[in-house]
């Protein structure tokens, strides 16, 4: 594939009506390109993956009518205070936005639609100070071919106290139509509001999925953000996640990785500010043959950040899963705080996993500390479920909860637990 | 009527570092039915809780002769959990610690894998029996919404088991040490906890180094075991005269070759 000199189409562009300063930034990405290197995932190969298969920016639109049964539960709980946006593909299905907030500033919206109509706002925040375009090959991939994405603006003060719901669908019924989408999350200055995204697939053909989340948290600012990652088993994945904290801005993670098809993935908060803090927490269960590989960090550069890392993943089948914690400590951050702790549970005597705390300190006034383990289903503890009568499969079930318990009880948003509860609950039944 | 028959069982066990193997039961017998309690005392080391342990099930221990029956049928091939739903409890001595499972879900799964599928037990009916038998053990509701026996002290753990001998009603208990580490209030308390399972469809097997938790469950049946062996069987009064003339007493005036080295 000749990626190094692939032409931007200035007539699609064009005719999607995006600004000029936007085509700008596809053409420097693009430009970029050839020089930049694929993203790394320590202890994890994944040359042989097709990560760049479009060559052209396709617009395409897609029927809301394929985000039916992703929302059935979304709509029955409906009330007026609901915020949610829908996207399959593409295309923006629905928007649900209460009045008082819309007249109080906040925006949800199409990241497309807000690039029209506050140009300024995205063009300030679009991978300029959380993710650049230069960093690999792949985030100058995902600029220069970007076609779906949100806008989530909270303004100076303002506290949402329903969370901000999205889906994202993708439309994988045609081959041909790769997800490359990105959330953008701006929190002015004392800002508060919580974001749930939940991620699937419609349709049977394969497709990548590169998917990017911003959030730029302004100082005092705090960002709840939730991520239920459910995509089909032909999608072969590669996300950012990317927050950057001001002074004493506050942002948290709470990630269920649940795809069924191959994942390469990057968390990582910098903590810039002076007491900026951030929790971390990642549930991964792997299954097949697929293979995931996972980088979450936390780079602590202002003075008293805390940054905390807990993951937990459950190997099935002949599925990998690699969990490289990184805690990254500057010079100068002195009272600085990093923790984590990456646990793997292997069900199969056949899957592969690693799980790698790396610490990069160059301070001496900190606290840091760090677990890790890899290990199979407690014996001990399976013999005495079962002396109570509980069959193995179920003691197992009860097993694994238990050693997700930690991360799950953590998850704020009680659908969201409920709904990662039912998904693993599936993915363990399906197995036996 | 249900009857639990131990034949002439052998038990060997593979050390896990040096690989050696030992006999550890060298020809068990032993018979009981339900409104019996039996109670089986001995040194240390003697193979006593090997003993309720392969009743169970527990993998380790391997059966090289003889059979254990429950109801006249051999249970030595099944696996743990259906050994439990025919009827057996073992109370054991270092209950394993679940985080992430509340003691109430716990249960509730252990009550619902002995009923069919379409007649799980109802949440009232649960809770009605959950709160009855609490006052019983003189137990804290808020145990039953922690994590199962998760950061539970010594005697807690041990209410925690009688609490589920209570809620799964079993046709035979077995109880292994349950005495151990309990001060005198405790151990009153799950004494009577066991005592007021005693009928005509429950029989026990307490197992136990001391006298005193005999005090509080009067034994049928009193067992001694040395050595891999039962040596002796009689009434509630062999446990009196054991306390008086210790395992040694007993072993000389039987003549018995049994080393009574603390060997654990």
């Amino acid at each position: 594939m000749s990626q190094e000199t692939m032409p931007l189409v200035e007539d699609t562009v064009t005719k999607h009506d995006e600004p000029a300063w936007m085509t700008d930034k596809r053409r420097v990405a693009m430009d970029q390109m050839p020089t930049l290197k694929m993203p790394r995932v320590q202890r994890f190969d994944y040359r042989d993956w097709q990560m760049m298969p479009s060559t052209e920016i396709h617009w395409q639109s897609s029927s809301a009518s394929l985000a039916q049964s992703d929302l059935d539960a979304t709509t029955a709980k409906a009330d007026d205070q609901q915020i949610s946006i829908v996207q399959v593909g593409q295309t923006t299905t629905q928007v649900k936005l209460p009045a008082q907030l819309a007249k109080q500033g906040v925006l949800v919206m199409d990241l497309f639609d807000a690039m029209r109509e506050y140009p300024e706002l995205v063009k300030q925040h679009l991978m300029t100070n959380v993710v650049k375009t230069n960093e690999t090959k792949l985030t100058s991939y995902h600029m220069a071919m970007l076609t779906s994405g949100l806008f989530i603006y909270v303004p100076r003060g303002v506290v949402v106290n329903q969370p901000i719901e999205a889906h994202i669908i993708q439309d994988s019924t045609k081959s041909d139509h790769p997800l490359i989408s990105h959330v953008l999350i701006v929190a002015e200055a004392g800002s508060e509001f919580a974001f749930t995204q939940h991620l699937s697939t419609v349709g049977e053909a394969a497709n990548i999925a590169n998917c990017f989340v911003e959030i730029d948290a302004a100082e005092d600012s705090r960002v709840r953000f939730s991520s239920l990652d459910a995509f089909g088993p032909k999608t072969v994945t590669y996300f950012e996640r990317r927050g950057l904290a001001a002074n004493h801005a506050n942002i948290d993670w709470a990630v269920g990785l649940l795809n069924d098809g191959n994942t390469i993935g990057n968390i990582d908060t910098n903590l810039l500010g002076e007491g900026a803090e951030t929790d971390s927490k990642m549930i991964a269960i792997t299954d097949g043959t697929a293979r995931m590989g996972i980088n979450n960090g936390v780079t602590n550069r202002g003075k008293h950040s805390v940054g905390n890392i807990l993951q937990r993943g459950v190997l099935l089948g002949r599925s990998q899963l690699v969990f490289n914690g990184i805690g990254d400590i500057i010079h100068g951050a002195s009272g600085a705080k990093a923790e984590q702790e990456n646990r793997l549970l292997m069900m199969s005597n056949e899957a592969r996993g690693n799980a790698n705390p790396i610490l990069l300190i160059d301070e001496n006034d900190v606290l840091a500390g760090h677990a890790a383990s890899v290990g199979q289903v407690d014996q001990q503890q399976l013999y005495y479920l079962m002396s109570r009568g509980i069959d193995r499969q179920q003691a197992q079930r009860l097993v694994i909860r238990g050693f997700l318990g930690v991360v799950l009880s953590a998850i704020p948003a009680k659908t969201v637990r409920q709904e990662l509860i039912t998904t693993i609950e599936r993915k363990l039944t399906d197995e036996n | 009527m249900s009857t639990l028959e131990v034949k002439d069982l052998h038990i060997e066990v593979q050390d896990g570092e040096s690989g050696a193997v030992k006999e550890i039961l060298k020809g068990v017998n032993l018979s009981m039915s339900t409104g019996e309690i039996h109670a089986i005392m001995g040194p240390n080391g003697t193979g006593k809780s090997t003993l309720s342990e392969t009743i169970m099930g527990q993998s380790a221990y391997h059966v090289t002769q003889g059979d254990i029956l429950l109801d006249g049928n051999s249970i030595l091939d099944m696996p743990v959990d259906e050994r439990a739903r025919r009827g057996l409890f073992l109370a054991m001595q270092y209950p394993a610690e679940i985080p992430g499972v509340t003691n109430a879900e716990f249960l509730r799964a252990a009550i619902n894998a002995r009923r069919p599928k379409d007649d799980q037990i109802s949440v009232m009916s649960f809770l009605k029996e959950l709160d009855k038998n609490l006052d019983l053990l003189d137990m804290n509701e808020a145990m039953t919404e922690r994590y199962l026996n998760e950061g539970f002290s010594g005697g807690e753990k041990k209410r925690n088991e009688i609490l589920q001998l209570l809620m799964i009603k079993p046709a035979f208990a077995l109880l292994d040490e349950i005495d151990s580490g309990l001060d005198i209030d405790a151990l009153q308390v799950v004494a009577k906890g066991v005592n007021s399972m005693r009928g005509d469809n429950f029989g026990a097997l307490i197992i136990t180094h001391y006298q005193r938790l005999l005090n509080y469950i009067k034994p049928d049946v009193v067992h001694v075991m040395m050595g891999g062996r039962i040596v002796k069987t009689g009434g509630a009064d062999l446990a009196l005269k054991l306390e008086d003339e210790g395992y040694a007493g007993l072993r000389d005036e039987f003549g018995l070759d049994v080393d009574l080295v603390d060997e654990n």
